[in-house]
């Protein structure tokens, strides 16, 4: 998937397969990153979003396609692993290998600390800090490099929600460059909403969609997408299906279907319903008091993507 | 119990009184601890590194024979050493046997596999994605080497200590090769067989004493070295 974008293009991917050992991960991926644009790679386990993401960076080489670069590619590994010194020391080793002139590796560590809301932390040892903290001294890692294509392999991996959503919102201002184009694999659906411009969905090695967030979500090309996506319900319409994502169903006395609750799962302010119909079955959020089991109720479903039924 | 305190008492005045024959065996013992671990450091740690760190053919086997090597007993080492240098064996024109020198080169023998096999484990035990980050940053080999050592450095300090453990408490092998010559090629361990073989248990449990002294010493220098901070502050360029 490539967009026309009129920004120029740091990194063009054409075709390219990737193999591990002998398993073929990547399928003839196209890709272009532009300058001043982050891009979510989204995917399910296992799809081979690390492994593009290796060979983006270089570390693993196609075996076939071509990958331009145009400028510098550092990334950020999924593991926050640092070298059990201070922070500020981690940085600047790391601009030291980078090839930063002496002179300017602590101000630049500084203000990438900074950026990434660790400034205090400088000079704490790294084996003294939280996992949010080891994770935000990490990015500032990669960020004071300054390269023109960062990647990013799930940074938001393996923390707890509150960290995550404070993580969230301190990486994106921290991510904004004009300059930059930047890769950011994420496994959670929220992140990629959160912070990018453009999505890229990899199902089975394959990039099978692309655009931006809300276009991919409202207009899913095909049906695993679609699933991906988190359309769990479906309801057939001629010879038509369509899927429905659980803010796509409204509770409506109005409404112009007729379904059954066959089963409520209670959620904090009220439950996630199944609702069963003639034509199909979805899942809806029903605010407190949510219906019950057995209950009769009024449907309205507003959008959905349609696909031909099989 | 009786023999053993009647021992230890006519042991005891041996070690203070300062007895020129027990000093030269002590200096002798630490010259070879010395010469035997720092030989075993220059050469297993780079070696262990390049097993730990490096992509090559025979990484694997090299890191099998290390740790396979930890596990030979030394009185093999010395009996195998012994045939290559004895008689019309290839290396018999060495002239080795029965010299000083050949307990400085057994007792390195020895200490190697430790510096090798624990430096390698060391290094791979360091978290993958750290290092791999610093390749991604733009970290050369040598880079890398130097990152992996500071890192590792508890660990490889670990090896410097069983090397030097080695070194002063092995004694089949510098017996075998060295002969165990009285006053000359000695080493505490060594000295220590050499009196409970004579029936001199009074000067053995003298040397033994010594011995466990050095060893409790060193180990505890090492080991308070080791345990300093997050371990030995290395210093490979100036702070920034």
């Amino acid at each position: 998937m490539s967009d026309s974008s009129p920004r120029r293009a740091l990194l063009r991917a054409e075709a390219v397969t990737v193999r591990r050992g002998a398993r073929e991960v990547v399928h003839g991926a196209n890709l272009d990153l532009h300058a001043g644009e982050i891009v979510a790679l989204l995917g399910p386990n296992g799809a081979g979003k690390s492994t593009l993401l290796d060979a983006v960076c270089g570390v693993l080489r196609p075996v076939s396609g071509t990958i331009e670069r145009h400028g510098r590619v550092a990334i950020a590994l999924q593991a926050a692993d640092l070298a059990r010194r201070s922070a500020v020391a981690n940085i600047t080793t790391a601009l030291g290998w980078w090839g930063v002139p002496r002179a300017q590796r602590a101000d630049r560590a500084l203000r990438a600390l900074e950026a990434m809301g660790v400034a205090h932390l400088a000079q704490r040892q790294t084996t003294t800090l939280s996992g949010g903290e080891r994770r935000r001294v990490h990015l500032a890692r990669v960020l004071a490099v300054e390269p023109d294509i960062l990647l990013l392999d799930e940074p938001f991996a393996g923390l707890d929600a509150e960290v995550r959503a404070n993580l969230l919102q301190d990486t994106l201002s921290a991510l904004r460059s004009d300059t930059r184009a930047t890769l950011v694999v994420v496994h959670d659906r929220a992140e990629a909403w959160a912070l990018a411009d453009r999505l890229l969905i990899l199902i089975d090695g394959r990039l099978v969609a692309g655009g931006p967030p809300r276009e991919v979500l409202e207009h899913p090309p095909t049906l695993a997408v679609a699933r991906f996506l988190g359309y769990d319900g479906a309801l057939r319409e001629g010879d038509e299906t369509v899927l429905t994502r659980p803010a796509n169903v409204m509770l409506d006395p109005d409404g112009p279907l007729r379904a059954r609750v066959t089963r409520a799962v209670p959620m904090e302010d009220g439950a996630r319903i199944e609702l069963t119909f003639d034509q199909g079955r979805v899942y809806a959020v029903a605010p407190l008091p949510a219906p019950r089991v057995g209950d009769e109720v009024r449907v309205r479903i507003d959008r959905g993507a349609r696909f031909p039924s099989a | 119990m009786h023999l053993f305190w009647e021992e230890l008492r006519a042991a005891v005045p041996l070690i203070f009184h300062g007895n020129p024959q027990l000093m030269n065996i002590i200096w002798f013992t630490l010259q070879v601890a010395a010469v035997a671990t720092a030989a075993a450091t220059v050469i297993g740690v780079p070696v262990g590194l390049a097993i730990g760190l490096g992509q090559f053919r025979g990484r694997r086997a090299m890191q099998f024979a290390a740790n396979a090597s930890l596990g030979v007993p030394p009185v093999l080492v010395g009996a195998l050493l012994f045939v290559l240098l004895a008689g019309h064996a290839p290396l018999a024109s060495l002239q080795l046997l029965g010299t000083r020198r050949v307990v400085f080169i057994a007792q390195t023998i020895l200490a190697l596999p430790y510096t090798v096999a624990l430096t390698a484990a060391a290094v791979q035990a360091l978290p993958p994605g750290l290092l791999t980050q610093a390749r991604a940053l733009g970290a050369g080999r040598w880079q890398v080497w130097v990152l992996a050592v500071r890192e590792a450095r508890i660990g490889m300090v670990a090896a410097v200590i069983a090397a030097l453990g080695s070194s002063l408490s092995e004694v089949a092998a510098i017996a075998i090769l060295g002969g165990n010559i009285y006053g000359y090629n000695q080493t505490l361990a060594s000295a220590t067989l050499f009196e409970v073989s004579g029936g001199h248990y009074a000067d053995a449990l003298a040397i033994a004493i010594v011995l466990i002294a050095l060893i409790f010493l060193l180990m505890c220098t090492l080991g308070a070295l080791q345990q300093q901070g997050n371990g030995i502050r290395l210093r490979f360029r100036p702070a920034t």
